[in-house]
């Protein structure tokens, strides 16, 4: 393979990191492809021991998605992150699946409960003066307000199961890919 | 030995031998992969994404230096906590490669 060739593949197996990153690990092959040819060797020489630009890429995007998920905790990161490492192959997805789908389930339905009841809570705030009781108003009120405050709260430990779900199964992965990793990468050695 | 074992123990030892290379000289990308693999013969291009895993562990840092020929070049130095993981990881594969031996039943 040309300098261009590893450089295209690589380049397109990292599409969707942010541009900044790419640029970083392109400028990385780029100055080794220079120092090996400034030391004699062919362009085709120093891609041959670089290896296959697409499986590089690979572990480059796992070790970015792994990465943005410590530094934002957020959902898409979370999802980048899972997906990184099942597409390394550190976890099996199959082995995964029952435990991850239930948690998930339990996770997403706590939350909607939490945003179901924040609302109910609401209506009942909003309604509360209007709903012609006279001495229950404040009461009805009042009782909204509780129903919104314990719905934060259980957003608020949803989310935070959560986080430590993820993180869980980060950890997971880090101490798997070292296992894994070989035994994916020999036999894509002998293909 | 099957090819499988072979590879999984150079990736085995691929971070120790790297913190053991800086902790030497800082050194940049090229210079460790060549050296790495001349000596354990593994494949050039893993380098990098090791290179920055390390440096999102804060094992290692970067710093620019002027080249003669060509653009700068990016080399890498230990962190306080690259040189403790070395120590570590040390002390782990030794006591290991001692066990082998001994099971092994070669001279030490």
């Amino acid at each position: 393979m040309t300098r261009q060739g590893f450089l295209d593949t690589l380049r397109a197996s990292l599409r969707g990191l942010p541009p900044t990153s790419i640029d970083e690990v392109i400028a990385d092959y780029e100055a080794h492809f220079a120092e090996g040819l400034q030391a004699g060797r062919t362009e085709a020489e120093i891609s041959a021991a670089l290896g296959d630009p697409a499986r590089l890429a690979r572990e480059l995007r796992t070790e970015a998605g792994l990465k943005r998920w410590e530094l934002e905790r957020n959902p898409s990161a979370a999802v980048g992150a899972i997906f990184g490492i099942l597409g390394l192959g550190a976890i099996d997805i199959l082995v995964l699946l029952p435990i991850l789908l239930p948690v998930a389930a339990t996770l997403l339905g706590f939350s909607i409960t939490a945003v179901v009841l924040f609302v109910c809570g609401a209506i009942v705030f909003v309604l509360g003066p209007f709903a012609g009781l006279g001495p229950y108003i404040a009461a009805l009120m009042f009782g909204g307000l509780s129903v919104m405050a314990g719905a934060v709260s259980l957003g608020a430990l949803t989310s935070l199961v959560a986080i430590g779900f993820v993180n869980a199964l980060v950890w997971f992965g880090r101490l798997h890919m070292r296992a894994l990793k070989p035994i994916l990468d020999s036999s894509e050695v002998r293909s | 030995m099957p090819e499988a074992i072979q590879i999984q123990l150079k990736r085995g030892v691929l971070d120790l031998c790297v913190l053991a290379l800086l902790s030497r000289n800082d050194a940049y990308a090229y210079d460790i992969a060549a050296q790495l693999a001349e000596a354990i013969d593994m494949g050039e291009g893993t380098i990098y994404p090791l290179m920055r895993r390390m440096q999102s562990e804060r094992l290692v840092e970067t710093y620019l230096v002027e080249s003669s020929s060509g653009p700068p070049r990016k080399y890498y130095k230990l962190t306080t906590s690259g040189r403790a993981s070395l120590a570590a990881q040390t002390i782990e594969w030794t006591a290991f490669s001692k066990a082998v031996n001994t099971i092994l039943g070669e001279p030490q």
